[in-house]
C-alpha cells in the first residue's frame, strides 16, 4: 500500500437518531466494496447493518460503540469513526471527536435540524471539526432540503451552501444536479451503483444557474483565485473545489449534499466530497503534553520517522479477542515494536496490527502517522497514550465526570460471580465513566455510571456477552457532601496504653473551595515535624471518603493547618493520621455541611397538546423548567431535574402522553439538596444504619 | 445571529439606570434596530438586569431553537463576569435560573392565542409567573393591530410590561428624534416607549424615540 497521509480521511458521521446514519454507513461500505450485499437496518434478514455489530445496539436502535471502520474510495483511505448519538454516552462521543479530522452531519430532509442535532453540532464545533452535511431521506413525503439548509444557517449558524439541487423530490426523487460540474447525476442498477451523468433537465436550468452563482459567491470569499476567475467567467471545477475546501477547513463553509441512503441515491458523490472537502490529517494541529518537561504542549507532526505518539481511543472485546483501536499522530507503529504506555509506564510489545471494518479485519503490519488501526492483546485503558520509549508524551487528558448513579449487582451463583468479574474488568477499562467496586460493609458489588440507561446497558451486556446470571438492586443516587463556611479545628490525639503511646495535635481550619480537595501546610517553626505533614494530609484525605450526613464522599474542602504539637517518643505517622481524622470531624461539624445531589438536564419531546401535562410532571419532580420550544405539532421542553426524582419517569411520561413523548437526560451538575429533602434523607440514612447494626 | 452581535459596549449603564423602570404593567416598549445591529444583545442585557433584580422574566423568541437562546445567556453572562471580573458566576447563575423562562415558537406558528394557552399552562400549574416579558423576532410587517391589541390585553391581564424587538430597514433611518420608522409607525400608539439602537463605530448608541426621558421617570 502506498502510504500518503494526504490521501487519508478520518471522519465521523453524526446524526440525530433515525436520520439514517446506520443506513448511510451501510451504503458507504457497500460502494467501497467492504460489504457485498445491502441489508437494511432492523431488516428482516436478521443480518442488519455492519456498523451496529453489537446485537444489543441493534435491538435498542442506538449506537453505543465508536468502532473505526476502514474503507477505500478512489485511492483514498477512509476511516469512519462511529460517533454514538445518544447523550448518555458523552465521554465516548468526546473521545471519538478527538480522533476524527472531519465530520459528516446527516440530517433528515423532513425532520430537519432537531434539538439533538444541535447537541451533536455543538460537540463538533467545540472540537472545531470541519463538516459537510448530507440531507438524507429526500424520497420521503414532505422532503424539503432547502428548508433544512435554511435551518442549518439559522439554527446552527453554519454557512451552509447547496452543492447539489434535487431532481424531483419525495416519491419522484430521481437524482441530483451537481453544481460543480453542472451535470445531472442519476443512480442506476439494483443498488444505485451505476452513475449516469447527463445534461441538466431543461426545467431545472435556471434554478441550477442561480444556486451555482450563490455557491461561487460563497466560495470566492475563501479564494482570490476563484474571485478573479469568477470575474473573468473562467471558473473551473478545480478552482471551485479548492476554494470550497479552503472554506470548509476553517469552518467558514458547510457544503451540503442531498440524497436518499435508503434508495441508494447520492451516496457516491458524498464520498467524493469527503475526499475533496474534508481535512487530511496534516490539515489539523494536534498537541500532546510533554510529561518530562512540566507538561509543556508539544505540537505533533504527521511524520512517519519521528518518535511515536499514539492514542488508544477505544477498547473492544470482539470475536477475535481484546482489540485496542488506536490513532497514530506522529511516527509509525509497527508489528514487533516496543512502545510505552505513558500513564502506567508499562512497556508493550506490539503483536498483530490490523484494520477493522465492522466485524471483519485485515492484517496491515504498521500504522503510520495520521492513520487509524487496531492492536491485539494490548493491556491498557481507553484514553491511554502510547509513545516510543525515548519520549514521554500524553495526549491532553479529557475531563471525566464522576458517576452520578450506582446499582448493586448480585450474582445468582459462583459461576456467575466469576463471569461478572471478567465482564466488569473489561467494561471499566473501556469506559472510564463506568466504575465497579465492592462495598466492604455489605459485601455487594456496586456498579456506577452516568445514568440509568448507561448501567442498564452494561447489565444486559453481562447477561448476553458473558452469560452471567445477575439480579440488580434499586438504583442509588450518588449524593455528595460539602461544607458551606469556614470552621476551625484544634485536636489533640493522646493515647497511653502500656508501652509506646500515641500523641499528635493538629490545628487549623477548613473552608469551601471549588476543587475537590486542597491541602495547605502553613506551619512555621516545626510545630509538626516535616516528616508527619504527609501523615496529616493522608488523614484528612481519608476523612473525605465518607461524610457524616449520609455517608457519601465529601467534596470541595480546603484544609489549612497552621499549628500543632508533637512528642519526641509518642508521635508517629499513625498518631498524626488519627489526629487529623478527628480534627477533620471537629471542623466539619462546625462548617455547616450540606448534601449535594446530581442534577440532570432533561429534554422531553412531546406532541404540543401534552405540553402542559409534561411540564406539570417535571414540576412535580422538583424540576426547574428552563423553557419550551413550540414547533407546531411537537414541542421540546428543557428542564433540570434532580436525578433522584427521575426514577420511573419513562412510565409516567408514557402514561401521561399516550406513549407519544420521549425524553433524554444527561448529567449537568451537582447542586445543594433543599432543606426539607435533606432532612428526610438524613433520617432515612440513620434508620438504615440502625437496621444494619 | 453571530456572537459578535452580543458585544455591546457597556450596555448595562443605560439599562441599569433607566430601562428597568421605564415600563409599567401592561405597557409596551419597542427596541428598534436594523438586522444585526444589537437588538437581541440589548434584549439579553435587559433580561439579565431584570433577573438580577429578582424579577421573573419570560423570554419569548420566534424562529430560534431554545438551545440557542440558552447559549446566548451563557455567553452574555460569561462576558459580563469577565468584564466585571466576577468569579462566582455559578452562584449568580443559580440565583437567576429559577427566574427565567424561555419560550420559542416557529415564526409562522406564533399567535396571541397560542401564547395565551402556554401562559395559562404555566400559571395554572404554578410553574412560572412572568413579571417582565421580552418578545424577540415578531415580524411587524406581518402583524396587525388586532393581534397587538390582544397581546396588550394579555399583558394587562397577567400584569406584565413587555419589550419587543423591531427590525427596521435601511430606508427608514430616522433623522429627527420624533420620527417613527415606518415598520411600526402604523402601531406606534401601542408603545409607551420606543428606543432606537444605532451603531456608531464600536459603540451602540441608544436613542429614545418615544416616551419620557428616563431621568424624569426615576
Ligand atoms: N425513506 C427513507 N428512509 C430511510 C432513509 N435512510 C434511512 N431510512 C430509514 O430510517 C430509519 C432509521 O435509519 P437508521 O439508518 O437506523 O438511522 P440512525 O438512527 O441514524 O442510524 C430506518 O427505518 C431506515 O430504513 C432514506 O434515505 N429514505
Ligand atoms: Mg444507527
Amino acid at each position: 500500500m502506498n502510504r500518503d497521509p494526504a490521501k487519508v480521511r478520518n471522519i465521523g458521521i453524526s446524526a440525530h437518531i433515525d436520520a439514517g446514519k446506520t443506513t448511510l454507513t451501510e451504503r458507504i461500505l457497500f460502494y467501497t466494496q467492504r460489504i457485498h450485499a445491502i441489508h437494511d437496518v432492523k431488516g428482516k434478514d436478521g443480518v442488519g447493518a455492519t456498523m451496529d455489530f453489537m446485537e444489543l445496539e441493534k435491538e435498542r436502535g442506538i449506537t453505543i460503540t465508536s468502532a473505526a471502520t476502514y474503507c477505500e474510495w478512489k485511492g483514498y483511505e477512509i476511516n469512519i469513526i462511529d460517533t454514538p448519538g445518544h447523550v448518555d454516552f458523552t465521554i465516548e462521543v468526546e473521545r471519538a471527536l478527538r480522533v476524527l479530522d472531519g465530520g459528516v452531519l446527516v440530517l433528515c430532509s423532513v425532520g430537519g435540524v432537531q434539538s439533538q442535532s444541535i447537541t451533536v453540532d455543538r460537540q463538533m464545533s467545540r472540537y472545531k471539526v470541519p463538516c459537510i452535511a448530507f440531507i438524507n431521506k429526500c424520497d420521503r413525503g414532505g422532503a424539503n432540503p432547502f428548508r433544512v439548509i435554511e435551518q442549518l444557517r439559522e439554527k446552527l449558524d453554519h454557512n451552509a451552501i447547496a452543492m447539489q439541487i434535487p431532481i424531483g423530490l419525495e416519491s419522484d426523487f430521481q437524482g441530483v444536479v451537481d453544481l460543480v460540474s453542472m451535470k445531472a447525476l442519476y443512480f442506476d442498477g439494483p443498488s444505485g451503483e451505476q452513475i449516469r451523468m447527463e445534461e441538466i433537465p431543461q426545467g431545472l436550468r435556471t434554478e441550477a444557474e442561480a444556486h451555482r452563482e450563490s455557491l461561487v459567491d460563497a466560495a470566492s470569499m475563501f479564494s482570490d483565485e476563484l474571485m478573479e476567475a469568477a470575474l473573468d467567467e473562467k471558473v473551473t471545477a478545480d478552482i471551485l473545489i479548492d476554494a470550497i475546501r479552503n472554506g470548509t477547513l476553517v469552518r467558514g463553509l458547510t457544503p451540503v449534499f442531498i440524497g436518499s441512503a435508503y434508495k441508494n441515491k447520492g451516496v457516491q458523490p458524498l464520498l467524493d466530497a469527503v475526499t475533496h472537502y474534508l481535512p487530511q490529517p496534516m490539515d489539523i494541529e494536534n498537541f500532546a503534553l510533554d510529561m518530562d518537561n512540566e507538561e509543556v504542549e508539544k505540537k505533533l507532526e504527521t511524520d512517519f520517522s519521528k518518535p511515536l505518539v499514539a492514542l488508544a481511543f477505544k477498547l473492544e472485546e470482539g470475536r477475535y479477542g481484546q482489540l485496542t483501536y488506536i490513532r497514530v499522530y506522529q511516527g509509525t507503529l509497527s508489528k514487533g515494536d516496543t512502545i510505552v504506555n505513558s500513564r502506567t509506564g508499562q512497556k508493550v510489545r506490539i503483536g498483530r496490527v490490523v484494520h477493522m471494518h465492522a466485524d471483519q479485519m485485515e492484517e496491515i503490519g504498521s500504522i503510520p502517522a495520521g492513520y487509524i488501526g487496531a492492536l491485539f492483546g494490548v493491556d491498557c485503558a481507553s484514553g491511554d497514550t502510547f509513545t516510543s520509549p525515548e519520549i514521554k508524551y500524553s495526549m491532553t487528558s479529557m475531563h471525566i465526570p464522576e458517576p452520578v448513579i450506582s446499582l448493586a449487582i448480585v450474582p445468582m451463583d459462583n459461576k456467575a460471580q466469576v463471569k461478572i468479574s471478567k465482564a466488569l474488568s473489561r467494561f471499566t477499562k473501556e469506559d472510564p465513566t463506568f466504575r465497579a467496586y465492592v462495598n466492604h460493609e455489605t459485601g455487594d458489588t456496586i456498579i456506577s455510571g452516568m445514568g440509568e440507561l448507561h448501567l442498564e446497558i452494561y447489565v444486559e451486556r453481562m447477561r448476553r456477552e458473558y452469560d452471567a446470571d445477575v439480579t440488580t438492586g434499586m438504583p442509588q443516587v450518588a449524593y455528595r457532601e460539602t461544607i458551606t463556611r469556614q470552621a476551625e479545628f484544634n485536636y489533640t490525639h493522646k493515647k497511653q496504653t502500656g508501652g509506646a503511646g500515641q500523641f499528635g495535635r493538629v490545628a487549623g481550619y477548613l473552608e469551601p473551595v471549588k476543587d475537590e480537595f486542597v491541602f495547605e501546610n502553613r506551619i512555621v517553626g516545626g510545630a509538626i515535624p516535616a516528616e508527619f505533614i504527609s501523615s496529616c494530609e493522608k488523614g484528612f484525605k481519608k476523612s473525605m471518603e465518607k461524610g457524616q450526613l449520609l455517608g457519601f464522599p465529601i467534596t470541595g474542602v480546603k484544609i489549612v493547618i497552621n499549628d500543632g504539637q508533637s512528642h519526641p517518643v509518642d508521635s508517629s505517622d499513625m498518631a498524626f493520621q488519627a489526629a487529623s481524622r478527628r480534627a477533620f470531624w471537629e471542623g466539619y461539624r462546625k462548617a455547616k455541611p450540606v448534601i449535594l445531589e446530581p442534577i440532570m438536564k432533561v429534554e422531553v419531546e412531546t406532541p404540543t397538546e401534552f405540553q402542559g401535562a409534561v411540564m406539570g410532571s417535571l414540576n412535580q419532580r422538583r424540576g426547574m423548567i428552563l423553557g419550551t420550544q413550540d414547533e407546531g405539532n411537537i414541542s421540546v421542553i428543557e428542564a433540570e431535574v434532580p436525578l433522584a426524582e427521575m426514577f420511573g419517569y419513562s412510565t409516567t411520561l408514557r402514561s401521561g402522553t399516550q406513549g407519544k413523548a420521549q425524553f433524554t437526560m444527561e448529567f449537568s451538575t451537582y447542586r445543594r439538596v433543599p432543606k426539607s429533602v435533606a432532612d428526610e434523607l438524613i433520617k432515612k440514612a440513620a434508620e438504615e444504619k440502625k437496621k444494619a447494626t | 445571529m453571530s456572537e459578535n452581535n452580543l458585544i455591546l459596549k457597556n450596555p448595562l449603564k443605560f439599562v441599569k439606570e433607566d430601562a428597568g423602570h421605564l415600563l409599567g404593567d401592561g405597557q409596551f416598549g419597542a427596541i428598534l434596530a436594523r438586522a444585526g445591529e444589537g437588538k437581541t444583545s440589548f434584549l439579553m442585557h435587559l433580561a439579565l438586569d431584570n433577573l438580577l433584580r429578582g424579577k421573573n422574566v419570560l423570554h419569548i423568541c420566534l424562529g430560534q431553537p431554545i438551545k440557542k437562546v440558552c447559549l446566548w445567556y451563557e455567553e452574555v453572562l460569561l462576558r459580563i463576569s469577565d468584564q466585571y471580573e466576577l468569579n462566582n458566576t455559578n452562584v449568580m447563575w443559580e440565583m437567576i435560573l429559577p427566574h427565567r423562562f424561555i419560550m420559542t415558537f416557529n415564526i409562522d406558528d406564533f399567535s396571541e392565542k397560542r401564547l395565551e394557552e402556554r401562559l395559562n399552562d404555566l400559571t395554572e400549574q404554578g410553574i412560572f409567573f412572568p413579571q417582565v416579558v421580552l418578545l424577540d423576532g415578531l415580524p411587524f410587517d406581518k402583524t396587525d393591530q388586532t393581534s397587538l391589541s390582544k397581546l396588550k390585553a394579555l399583558a394587562k391581564e397577567h400584569g406584565f410590561p413587555a419589550w419587543f424587538t423591531v427590525m427596521t430597514h435601511r430606508e427608514n433611518n430616522i433623522e429627527q428624534p420624533d420620527d417613527i420608522p415606518s415598520t411600526i409607525s402604523h402601531m406606534s400608539d401601542f408603545f409607551e416607549v420606543i428606543v432606537q439602537l444605532k451603531p456608531t463605530g464600536r459603540e451602540i448608541n441608544v436613542q429614545l424615540v418615544k416616551g419620557q426621558k428616563a431621568d424624569r421617570v426615576l
